[in-house]
């Protein structure tokens, strides 16, 4: 009874895996309402100058700071 | 136009649909009249732990199809008659579910009924975004168990993507009910504490209903846990029915386990 006190319970270790597995749930998901539109306005912009082939946008945290990484892939003559 | 309200869960088998069930049956008994929606297509089971399955004609697609009305195809339950239910289709599958005809559907049902409750698959699929799409309010049902949880996070995910309250600008409120909660596993550190849980999903909680044994015996005989006011699960339920009809009702604290030292200390000075 007494390793209670000098223990990680199991319900502490279960936090700490889902808080770790969510947050990564939550990057990788491209669950922004906006997405869509956001990606579709974005390949407008970049086809006024040169031809696109696919985008994708990526939100990736580092060192607790949230970023936006928008890969925009060119067509091959472009 | 009355209240709509998605009962989700992303992973199956936490509860969800004993939980619509019983606060389906906890709003009418509080007085307003309230119809629950199967729309597990392919899966019913609500009609199971109503107690309804031999009364079933009609279902959900034929009235969305257009084939019977609303009247035709809802029953009235024995229990409470303020409490209507409308079947899921066992023959058709998920695929037949089509936003248009959802949408007339939930708002036809709106106009009659004070809360219409939609009783969502499990999983993420079409079936489910389907069943959130055109809701006011969603509840999540989850366990306190890590696959639950990971779960529901990302069956709200998708709910704040693809519900069109949240395209119109506006929000869905969420509320979350911990199911299945064993008072002497969250006593000993083997099970996840409400605290922890909220501070994981972070939605409001409207409720905690413990682990109960009645549950298997109510399923079986067709009758929620909540008729039966002896029961701890049964009373978590009447609890959160009354919350979502707007009582406030103080937060009972489940995961004590009942008659324990604590307890006891507590109604000496009741």
């Amino acid at each position: 009874m007494f390793s209670f006190f000098n223990k990680k319970t199991s319900a502490k270790t279960a936090k700490d895996r889902l808080t770790i597995a969510i947050m990564s749930d939550r990057q990788n998901s491209d669950a922004f309402p906006f997405m869509d539109k956001m990606k579709a306005e974005i390949i407008e912009v970049v086809k006024k100058y040169m031809g696109v082939k696919a985008i994708e946008i990526k939100k990736e945290v580092e060192d607790g700071v949230e970023a936006l990484s928008i890969d925009v892939q060119l067509e091959a003559n472009a | 136009m009355g209240i709509i309200i998605a009962v989700i869960s992303g992973k199956g088998g936490v509860g969800k649909t004993t939980t619509t069930a019983n606060i389906g049956l906890g709003i009418a008994m509080n007085d307003k009249k309230c119809i629950v929606v199967d729309f597990d297509i392919g899966q019913r089971n609500l009609d199971m732990i109503l107690g309804l399955e031999n009364r079933v004609v009609y279902d959900m697609v034929q009235v969305m199809d257009g084939d019977v009305s609303i009247k035709q195809a809802t029953i009235k339950s024995k229990m409470n008659p303020n409490l209507h239910f409308l079947a899921a289709s066992q023959t058709k599958d998920k695929s037949v579910l089509e936003s248009e005809k959802i949408l007339k559907l939930v708002t036809d049902l709106s106009a009659e009924y004070d809360f219409v409750i939609l009783d969502a698959p499990a999983g993420i699929e079409s079936g489910y975004e389907h069943t959130i799409e055109f809701a006011d309010r969603a509840i999540v049902v989850v366990n306190p168990e890590v696959s639950s949880i990971r779960d529901a996070d990302r069956a709200i995910g998708i709910l704040d993507s693809k519900s069109q309250k949240v395209k119109d600008g506006s929000e869905v409120l969420k509320y979350l009910i911990i199911n299945r909660i064993d008072p002497k596993l969250v006593q000993s550190g083997e099970m996840l504490t409400s605290e922890d849980i909220l501070d994981i999903l972070s939605i409001p909680l409207i409720g905690k209903v413990p682990e109960d044994r009645g549950i298997i015996d109510s399923s079986n005989q067709g009758k929620p846990i909540i008729l039966d006011s002896s029961s701890a699960a049964g009373r978590a339920y009447s609890r959160i029915a009354a919350r979502l009809c707007g009582q406030e009702v103080p937060m009972e604290n489940v995961e004590e386990p009942e008659n324990s030292f604590m307890q006891k200390i507590k109604e000496m000075f009741q």
